[in-house]
């Protein structure tokens, strides 16, 4: 078919006047590539259209659900990571009798160090689950749902010793996130790492930063919990800003002179 | 994937974030019933944790995935045939969803009359919108997915809307 009874054809079916005839040409024409599917603008207005309808979430109980399946093949992974070919036998027969000798050397190295192997592979897993956890912990918290981001930040508190990365990432929270819930949920988390310099540090580089009342007046508190006496300086420029509420003003100026 | 496929598993938490809201979504489309799809979601993600070493890396894994994935809602739908499960307390079922969702869908219309139409449609042309939905119109991946040609998933895709714009007309009438 030539080019303008193409176009013909395609005005025609856009018009609603195609008979089945046409539109069995038509289709002929859509499969062999000669007509895209968006040239039929009312077609694919509609797609566009369904291509819009937003879609339905899935509940959180796939993400339990899947977590708890990932960790069991993990474990079972870390068990069981080699394979076994049965070689020759003249190849095995010197090979056994070099695993029977080291089973017995084995034995008796046990006997003699008795300590137990199972310790390796209880920390082994336990490092793996505390990864597992920085992981979901860090994906989480670029979510859009601040309570994914909630649930993120409440994920430290299972962590026996978080690493610099989610400490890192905590801190990068109470600067950054929109959500005044989950800035104080984060500087709680940070609370068992106050100890460390570099995060007691960047807590007093935030408190300049720091907009909402509430998050100002809780590291006020912190800072006072503390007896942080670098913090006064901090302080005084959320006293000095306009912006700061004269209730969170008396609050800053009360812990200042505690710390002074 | 070929980083899961080699040994990497904890990469496979990244695909799942990524890519569990468009599977919900086609399993949703397809039976309108959240716990189901949760777990036909949850099932996907088990044989792909499975048959991670199947995974040849020559084509995309979200072709791969929805490959699993129409694989496991027939499975369910055959156990579901065998089981011979009450067909009325099926119905009683989606019908309470449904209307959970028009409450949801209320203030915006146009959507509730477009999922109302697609629900409508055979199952088998609710697929391939659904599949060109969260395939982005890719038709040749599509092609893989359903074993057809590009061609052939064009026409499917074009007598679908076809179809849903015909539905759609006729409850814009009745509204």
């Amino acid at each position: 078919m030539e080019k303008k009874g193409v176009e013909e054809l395609i005005a025609k079916y856009n018009e609603g006047l195609a008979d089945p005839a046409e539109i069995h040409e038509l289709e002929r024409l859509i499969e062999e590539g000669i007509v895209p599917l968006t040239a039929l603008s009312n077609l694919s207005q509609l797609d566009d259209r369904m291509m819009a309808v937003p879609d339905a979430q899935p509940s959180m109980e796939v993400d339990n659900r899947f977590y708890t399946m990932l960790r069991e093949e993990q474990r079972k992974a870390s068990k069981s990571t080699f394979s076994f070919q049965w070689p020759a036998w003249s190849v095995l027969a010197p090979r056994l009798a070099f695993g029977v000798v080291l089973l017995i050397a084995g034995f008796a190295g046990g006997y003699w160090m008795n300590k137990p192997q199972e310790k390796d592979d209880v920390a082994s897993l336990t490092r793996e689950v505390t990864d597992l956890k920085e992981m979901v912990m860090l994906s989480l918290l670029e979510k859009e749902s601040a309570t994914d981001r909630l649930k993120a930040v409440s994920l430290t508190s299972e962590m026996n010793q978080a690493s610099k990365k989610v400490t890192e990432a905590l801190i990068k929270t109470l600067n950054e996130d929109g959500n005044v819930n989950v800035r104080l949920a984060a500087l709680d988390a940070l609370r068992p790492y106050v100890r460390e310099s570099n995060v007691r540090e960047s807590i007093i580089r935030s408190i300049a930063n720091q907009s909402s009342p509430m998050v100002q007046v809780a590291l006020a508190e912190l800072m006072v919990e503390l007896q942080e006496k670098k913090s006064v300086k901090e302080l005084r420029k959320l006293l000095e800003e306009e912006a700061t509420p004269k209730d969170v003003k008396e609050r800053i100026e009360e812990s200042i002179q505690v710390l002074i | 994937m070929i980083n899961v496929r080699d040994g990497g598993l904890d990469k496979l938490g990244l695909l799942f974030e990524r890519y569990k809201r468009p599977l919900f979504g086609f399993f949703y489309g397809m039976n309108k019933d959240q716990e189901l799809s949760d777990d036909l979601v949850q099932n996907t993600f088990y044989r792909v944790m499975k048959y991670r070493h199947l995974f040849r890396g020559d084509g995309e894994f979200k072709t791969w995935l929805f490959h699993i994935a129409r694989n496991v809602r027939h499975d369910h739908f055959r156990k579901e045939k065998i089981k011979g499960k009450d067909p009325v307390e099926d119905w009683e079922h989606k019908l309470g969803h449904s209307e959970n969702k028009s409450e949801e869908m209320q203030h915006d219309e146009e959507h509730m009359m477009l999922n109302l139409a697609m629900d409508r449609l055979s199952p088998e042309k609710r697929e391939v919108l659904l599949l060109s939905k969260y395939q982005e119109k890719k038709y040749k991946e599509i092609g893989e997915i359903l074993g057809c040609t590009e061609g052939a998933v064009k026409v499917k895709v074009f007598r679908a809307l076809q179809d849903l714009k015909g539905v759609y007309e006729k409850l814009e009438k009745q509204m």
